[in-house]
């Protein structure tokens, strides 16, 4: 295991940084209730905690969208599947918060493979086109369920996670924190095992994998289904969170978010999203509040200044914020070795 | 009596509403050689490479690879049963170095690319195979190379040694010096020449002088069927020949 561990650490050219950077972050956010207890901010652990929720269904939608080059337009379905799983069973009286994740899980892997066995036999616009679909036939299915709430949605008892009593929300936020360094983890793995360097090769020419003797759907598939089941992780403790679940959740306009997020970040990295999924949620925070000081009369308008924000990072980080970070981080190191 | 062939076509036809691109079209590949397939252009010589890959479906006959019926299978059953392809457009992992294209090739070809945890361009016995595919077409000393840089023969070399990687009983070389200049022509034509003898070649090749000097034998394709199939001086000796395709440049 340590060798593993050591060999991830020298690995490629490109990956070093990114791993970095990656569990920086996540340490970030393990010291940062220690930060707004001692501030006493508390708000913000709340900002804290939708941020690390978002971030964790954009890791898993970019090992889709980045690594594997599949624009799936519709993930925010198994972020609605894996909040309902958890807004269901209580209804049905199902208070073990560890049988709510796993209903969550497994319902989002059965989603998974059914939309992905479908929808990646096309390419392209049609493969956006089918994947949005399937996440409004779902929206639209849950909006007419009127036994689960319908439109209002329905509220949920917060969970009982056995010895993990998560009356004090503080415990919520360490066990979605366990979460997504646990994502993180696996995902550091599956990027650079064989697994995930034939998806990034798929990407790169899906016609080349086949002539090596690969079923390149088989592994698309896979890599469908392990991301539906992180963005169900993540809409299973966003539920368990909020105690309250409706159609909202799974909204197209946060498939679109997810995307944003990631593209903002940096497609195919692994600190992408999260640090993608932070600045997003913070410009969101911020854009208002600044806009409110500096012209009050416009403050409600903040979207004008953040789609410019967006296109300006997209236009000029290839590669999003942590290609702009690599490329300043390996302009440094130049600097200083010609010094 | 000739030894029992490697790849068997038979009777192959293949047409696109009123064009008949392949018409009853029948040869064979024997164990080591290289059979070059010419003809002028609009032939039909890259649809019928297409259907021996599994990208076209024929319409009617059979292709035998080793004596199994391979005409039904898909394309990455077919290359499992020993069909490695080269393009006629390099055809090569661009987001990867040389290496990493040779080991994505070297786990496919032993079949354990489900794994999920341990890193793949770390793994120290498939850096081993890898470089021993890139040492087949001269690429290891430059193994750390993005594919990005690398200028046009060299992809075309790479190319070569991505269809080799998968263990092929016949390899189908779609123009692989398309393309490329004199020297990497000759320095490709050299490395198909040392490959003679190990396993059968099916050469699609436009220029003549490659052709003669590489083939033991060469078919004829003209408007999609073979007129003649032979070595090169009895092909260059017959008259259908001469008058369909070689009459045509001089």
């Amino acid at each position: 295991m340590l060798g593993y561990l050591v060999d991830l650490m020298r690995l490629s050219r490109d990956g070093i940084r990114d791993n970095r950077l990656l569990w920086l972050l996540i340490a970030g956010f393990a010291l940062f209730p220690i930060f707004t207890h001692f501030a006493d901010l508390p708000f913000w652990n709340d900002v804290a905690m939708r941020i690390m929720l978002l971030g964790m269904a954009a890791m898993g939608l970019n090992l889709v969208l980045g690594y594997g080059g599949m624009v799936s337009f519709g993930h925010a379905a198994f972020i609605g599947i894996g909040a309902y799983c958890v807004g269901i069973s209580q209804f049905y009286g199902i208070t073990n918060g560890w049988a709510h994740l796993l209903f969550s899980l497994v319902a989002c892997g059965a989603a998974g493979l059914v939309i992905g066995y479908l929808a990646l036999r096309t390419s392209g616009i049609y493969f956006i086109m089918i994947t949005l679909a399937f996440a409004q036939m779902l929206f639209f299915l849950f909006v007419s369920l009127e036994t689960y709430g319908g439109d209002d949605g329905m509220s949920i008892d917060r969970a009982a996670f056995g010895v993990v009593d998560l009356y004090d929300p503080l415990r919520l936020y360490f066990l979605t924190w366990i979460c997504l360094a646990l994502v993180g983890l696996a995902l550091m793995f599956i990027v650079r095992s064989r697994f995930g360097v034939t998806l990034r090769a798929i990407k790169s020419n899906e016609s080349r994998v086949e002539a090596m003797g690969l079923v390149p759907l088989r592994f698309k598939i896979t890599g469908y289904v392990i991301s539906a089941v992180i963005c169900g992780l993540a809409g299973a403790l966003f539920a368990s969170w909020q105690e309250y679940v409706s159609p909202d959740i799974m909204h197209w306009t946060r498939s679109g978010e997810l995307m944003i997020i990631i593209i903002l970040g940096g497609l195919a990295t692994l600190a992408g999203p999260l640090l993608g999924a932070i600045v997003f949620l913070l410009l969101e925070e911020m854009l208002p509040w600044l806009l409110g000081v500096v012209a009050p009369a416009y403050a409600e308008n903040w979207m004008i200044l953040f789609g410019p924000i967006l296109i300006m990072v997209v236009m000029f980080g290839r590669g999003g914020l942590v290609g702009l970070l690599d490329r300043w981080w390996a302009a440094d190191k130049a600097g200083r070795s010609v010094r | 009596m000739t030894p029992n062939p490697v790849l068997e076509i038979t009777d192959l036809d293949k047409s696109f509403g009123a064009l008949t691109a392949t018409k009853n079209v029948s040869f064979r590949v024997l164990p080591g050689e290289i059979h070059a397939l010419i003809g002028p252009n609009g032939a039909g010589k890259t649809t019928l490479v297409q259907q021996i890959y599994g990208a076209l479906a024929p319409d009617r006959g059979h292709i035998h690879l080793m004596g199994r019926d391979i005409t039904a299978l898909s394309i990455p059953e077919r290359v499992r049963a020993g069909i490695g392809r080269s393009f006629q457009i390099s055809n090569v992992l661009m987001d990867f170095t040389i290496l990493e294209n040779a080991i994505i090739a070297e786990q496919a070809r032993r079949g354990d690319s489900f794994r999920f945890v341990y890193p793949a361009f770390s793994d120290a016995s498939l850096i081993a195979g890898a470089y021993h595919i890139l040492e087949r077409v001269g690429l290891a000393d430059q193994a750390d190379r993005p594919v990005q840089d690398l200028a046009h023969g060299d992809r075309r070399m790479l190319e070569l040694a991505l269809a080799l990687a998968t263990a092929p009983s016949v390899l189908l070389l779609d123009e692989p010096m398309a393309g490329t200049g004199p020297q990497d022509s000759r320095r490709m034509a050299d490395i198909i020449d040392q490959l003679r003898g190990q396993v059968a070649i099916l050469l699609i090749e436009h220029d003549m002088d490659v052709v003669f000097r590489l083939a033991d034998r060469i078919s004829v394709l003209v408007e999609g069927a073979i007129i003649a199939t032979g070595t090169a001086e009895e092909i260059s000796g017959n008259d259908a020949v001469k008058a369909a395709y070689l009459g045509g440049e001089g």
